[in-house]
């Protein structure tokens, strides 16, 4: 990692880099600069996970013009895809750099794909394509699934660390603090506050997981976006986070022949 | 009406280039329609986002339907083509969140189709009346709900 980030920094091909620091024997986000280059440590394995897209789509956000680098896992790069897709971050203005994930926390995270494409430190781990709490849902029944939800969703104490920690959660003006749409004087809120963000997954999510891992109470979300987005894959054929040109079918009003089926 | 004297409440996005034009015909036909829906006149059935459709239900809708106008006709080209994504998708979320998606219907009706606009709303009160009042969609806070708060498991 020192090298390689350090050589980027040095020739100048970016103007700071997102990478990992240890602070108090963790390894945390730190941004890296020609000035603390000195900083830099070696690579080295860790569970720990961090909304790093975030940290990088505010730094870019405040100087779009420079270029910046980033140090990503599978997730990550999933979620790189969908920025740019979104116009929120451009493609020649990233250099990317790719981290596997251990064994161990592929199968915590229940990953597809644990790695990036572009790897530099580490080696690919077996992706892990069930989950099995969305083939528990499955096999419900329609009204004690919508009670399962329910008993889940009362715990929600609306802190929108869901939505905070989210990578493609970019919006300014967001839908969940609408309060003619979710009334907002509510504890727990209107289950819609959760459907609503699930609407908003579907074909975006990249399933990193951050969501459910830092909600305080620990409500499974990452199974109902898991499954919108595989409703957008089922029905438009639209896989968020794949690279190339297709981008979700929410945002284009697309050609007839493309449309779903079941003309009414 | 039925025994239990269960009357749906239907909401009802029409497209002000048809379907309410339909609506009209219908009336002016003096076509029969149960008188449980209520209806939006909304410029394009593309501009119902799915957050409408929620809130209709979280607020206690028993059914909601959207009509505009056929594939094709789209005062706007194409703004159906939209409507007709949506609702397929939220379809498919209120399946896996537990609720019913035939609560939620989209139909094509033009400004001509009075009597298609008639059976229509037969057709919907009818099933809605059958599928009974809408699961409540609140989520309760444990305490009220009387349920003891069990620990949850890491995963």
């Amino acid at each position: 990692m020192n090298t390689k980030i350090g050589k980027l920094l040095e020739e100048g091909a970016v103007e700071g880099f997102m990478a990992y620091k240890t602070v108090h024997g963790d390894l945390m986000p730190w941004f890296f600069t020609k000035d603390n280059l000195a900083e830099l440590e070696h690579w080295r394995q860790t569970p720990a996970r961090y909304p790093i897209l975030k940290l990088l789509l505010a730094v870019a956000r405040r100087n779009p013009e420079a270029t910046y680098g980033i140090l990503v896992r599978g997730c990550e790069e999933r979620g790189l895809e969908e920025l740019y897709k979104w116009n929120q971050l451009q493609r020649d203005k990233v250099i990317v750099l790719g981290q596997a994930c251990s064994p161990e926390l592929a199968s915590y995270c229940e990953c597809s794909k644990p790695f990036p494409d572009r790897l530099d430190f580490g080696e690919a781990p077996a992706g892990i394509m069930e989950s099995r709490r969305v083939q528990e849902l499955r096999s419900m029944a329609n009204g004690t699934r919508s009670d399962w939800w329910l008993s889940h969703f009362n715990r929600c104490i609306r802190c929108h660390g869901c939505r905070d920690v989210c990578p493609v959660c970019f919006c300014t003006e967001c839908s969940l603090q609408h309060t003619e749409l979710i009334p907002g004087e509510k504890l727990p809120p209107d289950t819609s506050f959760h459907l609503v963000r699930a609407i908003h997954m579907g074909g975006r999510c990249i399933d990193c997981g951050l969501c459910e891992e830092v909600c305080p109470a620990r409500i499974p979300l990452r199974a109902l976006y898991k499954e919108v987005n595989r409703l957008v894959g089922e029905i438009f054929d639209y896989h968020a986070g794949t690279g190339g040109d297709g981008r979700s079918p929410f945002t284009f009003l697309g050609e007839e022949l493309l449309l779903p089926q079941g003309a009414r | 009406m039925e025994d239990n004297g269960f009357e749906p409440r239907i909401l009802a996005f029409l497209c002000n280039w048809c379907s309410y034009a339909g609506a009209d015909l219908a009336g002016v036909s003096r076509l029969q329609y149960p008188p449980n829906i209520r209806v939006i006149r909304v410029m394009c059935s593309g501009s119902v986002s799915p957050h409408h459709l929620l809130h209709a239900l979280q607020q206690g809708a028993d059914g909601v339907l959207v009509a505009g106008c056929h594939i094709g006709d789209c005062h706007y080209l194409k703004g159906n083509y939209m409507t007709l994504k949506r609702v397929t998708f939220v379809e498919g979320l209120l399946g896996f969140a537990g609720g019913d998606p035939e609560r939620l219907r989209l139909e094509w009706i033009s400004a001509a189709e009075g009597p298609k606009f008639a059976e229509v709303v037969n057709d919907f009160t009818d099933r809605i009346r059958s599928l009974g009042p809408a699961p409540s969609f609140e989520a309760v806070p444990l305490v009220r709900a009387g349920v003891a708060i069990e620990t949850v498991a890491a995963r």
